[in-house]
């Protein structure tokens, strides 16, 4: 028969293990960092119009890159910028579930 | 009885042992060795994980350096690593900015006139990125050699001290060591770094005014414009490289140039957020917003004393992360909103027909100008 005092004795012991094992992987846990993509934004000087691509090496802000769709201007890089990739589950829309 | 010790003392004698061997720690004082043991263990994995970071890095710019034609990179990575700059004498403070700024700029031309003997055909803007994609793995592996002496020291000498200190100090090491690791990407592809925020806002004052002349001095581009009825002055790096140029020695050689008829000075510079602050606030102060290590800050305040200028500093805030890895969204919409803030601001301080001095400070790597 294990006596009360014992059985105090027993909790507190396996407490204390359970407790220094949660403490050790609590600090081991690394929270997830954020990725991101580079895009660049092309813009038609004359027309206004506006595409996003995913940025390529080399390229500038400045830079002409390709021709206007709708104009055949050349295109100029507006703004080259990261932004955080988007999870996959949060993609999911209640409209495309 | 011994039936009766068995089923109810089992507990008592582990306590019992615990404390014994609790007090045998204490006194002989193995409790804080077994402590420097797991302070030195995990100082070392984590510098086990600085060395791959550094071998990773190493790696991809031998690749691209073979890529670009030269032969064996790592001669030129064996000087690169260890080259050093000596500070100057700073107990004669007599011209120390003078001597800090020669020997800057001798390291400067020095590193540059290195990784130009290894690639003698190669076009300014690549060489830009591969030097600074040098300094970056440069810089890791100096921390690596730092950490790892200290951690060897300590243990040589069971120095406790030294290893607690060092423990307490890692995780502070690690993120910037990371962001480091993680912002050469940005210096191989030549994609604008939050840094350039300065150069950006200035690149678009350009777009937006009538261009009158451009010249370029110390690797920095001067371009005179006419905007909202005034004469603006625009100085950024020379882009879209990745280059800081002299923008204090600049402004201070254009001010001259004017004899002092300058109506206001602006610096745009991007500055590290205090933490619990947002990425992109836009503050604005007094003073020169700059972040070199003296000679160029120093330039801006003595040409705008010398003859009693405004000087006025806009900053738009970031983390070290957003600082020196891809620009951001939000750091790129700052500047944006920094452009405007800038005319209103002029606008605010001038009147019609002045002559108004803006410095966009930083690292134009992507940025044109």
């Amino acid at each position: 028969m294990i006596s009360s005092q014992d059985a105090i004795t027993w909790i507190a012991v396996i407490s204390a293990i359970i407790l220094s094992i949660y403490f050790m992987m609590e600090s081991m846990r690394k929270p997830k960092e954020p990725e991101y993509e580079t895009m660049e934004i092309l813009e038609c000087p004359k027309c206004g119009y506006t595409v996003t691509k995913e940025f390529e090496p080399g390229d500038f802000i400045g830079m002409i890159k390709g021709k206007c769709p709708k104009c055949g201007t050349p295109l100029i890089i507006k703004a080259i910028y990261e932004v955080e990739k988007k999870n996959e589950k949060n993609l999911k829309t209640p409209n495309n579930l | 009885m011994g039936l009766e010790m068995a089923e109810t003392d089992w507990a008592s004698l582990i306590v019992q042992i615990f404390w014994l061997l609790f007090f045998i720690l204490l006194f002989t004082g193995a409790n804080q060795k077994i402590q420097m043991k797991l302070w030195s263990m995990d100082i070392r994995n984590k510098l086990r994980i600085i060395y791959k970071y550094f071998n990773d890095d190493e790696d991809k710019v031998k690749n691209l350096l073979k890529n670009l034609g030269v032969a064996s990179p790592e001669l030129l990575f064996k000087r690169v690593l260890d080259f050093f700059t000596i500070q100057p004498v700073d107990i004669e403070p007599t011209d120390i900015i003078k001597r800090l700024d020669h020997l800057l700029r001798t390291s400067d031309k020095s590193f540059r006139r290195l990784v130009a003997s290894y690639l003698p055909g190669i076009d300014r803007y690549e060489r830009s990125l591969i030097e600074t994609s040098l300094s970056i793995v440069a810089a890791l592996y100096m921390v690596y050699k730092i950490i790892r002496h200290y951690l060897l020291l300590g243990e040589k000498e069971n120095n406790w001290i030294l290893l607690m200190q060092l423990e307490l100090v890692m995780p502070q090491i690690m993120r910037i060591v990371e962001t480091y690791h993680k912002a050469l990407d940005a210096f191989t592809t030549g994609k604008p770094i939050g840094d350039g925020v300065g150069p950006l806002v200035a690149y678009r004052l350009i777009e937006l005014g009538e261009v009158v002349s451009r010249r370029i001095v110390e690797e920095t581009s001067i371009t005179e414009l006419r905007l909202d009825n005034r004469r603006y002055i625009i100085i950024k790096a020379e882009g879209p490289g990745s280059n800081v140029g002299h923008p204090g020695a600049v402004l201070a050689s254009v001010i001259e140039d004017l004899k002092g008829g300058v109506d206001l000075v602006v610096t745009i510079d991007a500055a590290l957020k205090l933490e619990g602050e947002e990425n992109g606030e836009i503050a604005e102060g007094v003073g020169a917003a700059i972040g070199d290590p003296g000679p160029e800050k120093i330039a801006i305040e003595r040409a705008t004393t010398k003859y009693g200028i405004p000087l006025r500093a806009v900053i738009v805030k970031m983390g070290l992360a957003e600082a020196i890895q891809g620009m951001r969204k939000e750091i790129y919409e700052a500047g944006e909103r920094t452009v405007e803030y800038i005319r209103r601001l002029v606008k605010e301080l001038t009147p019609i027909n002045s002559t108004v001095v803006i410095a966009g400070i930083g690292n134009t790597m992507g940025i044109p100008g």
